[in-house]
């Protein structure tokens, strides 16, 4: 389910709450006033049978009913305030002997004296208290009609409230009003994110963003600027590599043309095919190059397991690899593996890619009948191949991606010792390179900051 | 048509100098820049296809170096580098004319033929003479509207005649702009192929100068 937004939530939360608080407030106020009423119109009424109990009805009679009636009458018209009080006298007999002419007349007789009790009178609750007369003969009864006092009441209660009423409503306006003020720097910000452009990867403003928020605006800004990082950094790495592609299609495009040329002439017509062969070994193993190094360059390779390499292993099966092309050129392999290696526990994968690119520069780029040597100890993995030399102003770009001297016999992708680079750099080490008596040297070894820390 | 080609990736070098061979150039193909700056002075070249990532001496260098000599063979200049600055910076060293990579190898035999008929004032593709007439990009010769066939050396023969109407070509003039360098040349190749010429196209399309050499037009 989505989640309504904070601000709606906050102002729905503070509305709904206030409503209710003032509903409570509303139902205490009314119950605590019809409590006080009651308790007033009670004593009245008391007051009011006590004072007829003290009077003395030996003379009055159902028969003198009439008189009374007037009096009443023109009592009741003297003063309109009609607070719906009823009476009636009995004998004790149970005989009605006077009333006051409206609903006491409905009043029922009972000896049960000095306590209020509910009674239906004509269709309507009456409450009603009865007492004894002072002589002990006469029983008077006087009630007042119940909805005459819920009036009274819910008439105080609306006068309480109503002030309250107008300070609720408005509350919840300023409610509305202050939440969405303060919402506004992150409505304005979520709306600058959502109008952006698709490649927009620029730092957010942090003007008027409550510091509650600001270190989650930081941590996009840091976030963004890693993404926008790694997006030039892909884009220069497929820029570099549709270039670098140029250069072996433009090979096998000028070799098929030359294969369309050769039409009867049988030799012409071999020799393209076979370096239309050549050509796509070449893009080939660049595009797998290409693949390798993205995949290095991309960390895709971080969260792979450790083993604990083989190093003659890998390197016995290496050297089969490239027995042959070694065995052309008279070239042959040396090889110190001890037990020990400065890159004990990696990707035995990534290991062997290392050693497969190594090996095959030192046989690619070695003069006939060159020794390579392998060199592996816990300081450092070395190969050095004799009789090779590299320009001194290229030896520092060789571990660049792309980087190759012009000129060279050999195809290459020139990504090879980029990659040994990074995959050294993973398991915390340095490349370097050297010319040396014994020829050309690419040594791995521990990086400087790693012996450090 | 003598072609020079300089360039270091060895797939593209031999096809295009198979490839331009076969559509009827003669072409010295050189890895290095230092050797192949040097192989401009050593003969006669119609044109120049040079890459720009070179060995030894990079591209832009040896093309300047050749302009500050005083040598004025127009040079199609070929790479990778595709974007604008480079270019300009190509053109303004003394280009002619540029291809980036990929390109083709009848763009570039069509550009070779429009910098040499360019290099000799000719706007019209077709070269024409009496009633010959000669397609340089599709190598087509006809006379009188019919397609005469002609070998590769022959039409390059023809073509070297055409584009050097009325003046005199000597033997070796001739040997040295349809042979490259490792080509067997025996001494009587020339004669034989002006002798199929007359046969195929009439006896005076090519006329024999006092033993100097051979001319089309008159002297």
């Amino acid at each position: 389910m989505k989640k309504l937004s904070l601000r709606l939530r906050l102002m729905i939360l503070f509305i709904g709450f206030s409503c209710l608080i003032w509903a409570a407030a509303g139902i205490i106020c009314w119950q605590e006033s019809k409590e006080k009423i009651d308790e007033f119109f009670d004593s009245y009424q008391m007051l009011l049978a006590r004072q007829m109990a003290s009077a003395d009805w030996s003379h009055i009679s159902p028969q003198t009913q009439n008189i009374t009636n007037k009096i009443i009458k023109n009592i009741r018209n003297a003063d309109d305030e009609d607070e719906a009080i009823g009476f009636a006298v009995f004998n004790a007999g149970g005989q009605m002997i006077f009333h006051d002419n409206e609903n006491g007349k409905d009043f029922s007789f009972s000896t049960e004296t000095g306590s209020f009790e509910k009674q239906r009178v004509d269709g309507e609750w009456w409450r009603v208290v009865r007492v004894k007369s002072v002589d002990g003969k006469f029983y008077i009864a006087v009630g007042q009609e119940l909805d005459y006092r819920s009036d009274i009441t819910m008439d105080m209660v609306e006068e309480f409230l109503a002030p309250w009423l107008g300070g609720l409503l408005f509350l919840l306006l300023l409610t509305i009003f202050i939440i969405s003020k303060e919402f506004s720097p992150l409505k304005k910000l979520a709306s600058d994110l959502e109008n952006r452009e698709q490649d927009d990867l620029s730092a957010l403003q942090t003007d008027g963003i409550p510091s509650e928020v600001r270190p989650m605006i930081a941590a996009i800004n840091r976030r963004m600027a890693q993404i926008d990082d790694l997006l030039k950094r892909e884009r220069s790495f497929i820029s570099d590599s549709a270039h670098e592609l140029r250069t072996p299609l433009t090979a096998l495009k000028i070799q098929l043309e030359v294969l369309e040329l050769a039409g009867n002439d049988e030799k012409m017509r071999n020799e393209a095919i076979q370096k239309l062969n050549l050509g796509i070994e070449r893009s080939t193993r660049l595009v797998e190059q290409l693949l390798a190094l993205s995949r290095l360059e991309s960390n895709q390779t971080q969260n792979e397991t450790y083993e604990q390499i083989d190093w003659a292993d890998i390197v016995k099966q290496v050297e089969e690899e490239y027995a042959a092309a070694a065995k052309e050129k008279g070239i042959v392999f040396k090889n110190k593996t001890g037990s020990d290696s400065v890159i004990s526990s990696a990707n035995p994968v990534l290991c062997a890619l290392m050693m497969r690119n190594l090996v095959d520069n030192a046989v690619k780029y070695s003069p006939k009948d060159a020794v390579v040597k392998i060199e592996i100890n816990e300081n450092k993995i070395r190969v050095v191949n004799s009789g090779t030399k590299v320009a001194p102003e290229h030896l520092k770009r060789l571990s660049e991606r792309f980087f190759r001297p012009a000129g060279q016999k050999e195809s290459g992708s020139g990504l090879g010792l980029a990659i040994v680079s990074r995959i050294a750099g993973l398991y915390g080490c340095d490349l370097h390179f050297a010319n040396t008596s014994g020829g050309f040297e690419v040594k791995i070894e521990k990086a400087v900051s790693h012996l450090v820390s | 048509m003598r072609i020079l080609l300089i360039e270091d990736d060895r797939l593209i070098g031999d096809g295009l100098k198979t490839g331009l061979e076969k559509l009827g150039f003669a072409v010295d193909w050189f890895t290095d820049g230092l050797e192949g700056e040097e192989a401009l002075m050593q003969a006669p070249y119609e044109a120049v296809v040079l890459d720009l990532g070179l060995p030894g001496q990079d591209g832009l260098t040896v093309l300047k170096n050749w302009r500050n000599r005083g040598r004025n063979e127009p040079v199609l200049v070929l790479t990778a580098q595709g974007d604008v600055d480079q270019r300009i910076i190509g053109l303004n060293s003394g280009a002619d004319d540029y291809l980036g990579k990929p390109f083709a190898l009848r763009e570039v035999q069509a550009r070779l033929n429009a910098l040499i008929r360019r290099q000799n004032g000719q706007n019209n593709p077709l070269i024409t003479y009496k009633n010959i007439t000669f397609n340089p990009q599709t190598l087509k010769v006809t006379a009188d509207g019919k397609e005469i066939v002609l070998s590769p050396k022959e039409t390059a023969l023809l073509k070297l005649l055409l584009m050097n109407k009325n003046k005199v070509l000597s033997k070796e003039t001739i040997e040295n702009k349809i042979y490259s360098w490792e080509e067997e040349v025996s001494s009587n190749a020339v004669e034989v192929h002006v002798h199929h010429l007359r046969k195929k196209l009439g006896k005076d399309i090519v006329k024999t100068i006092n033993k100097i050499g051979y001319i089309l037009g008159e002297e």
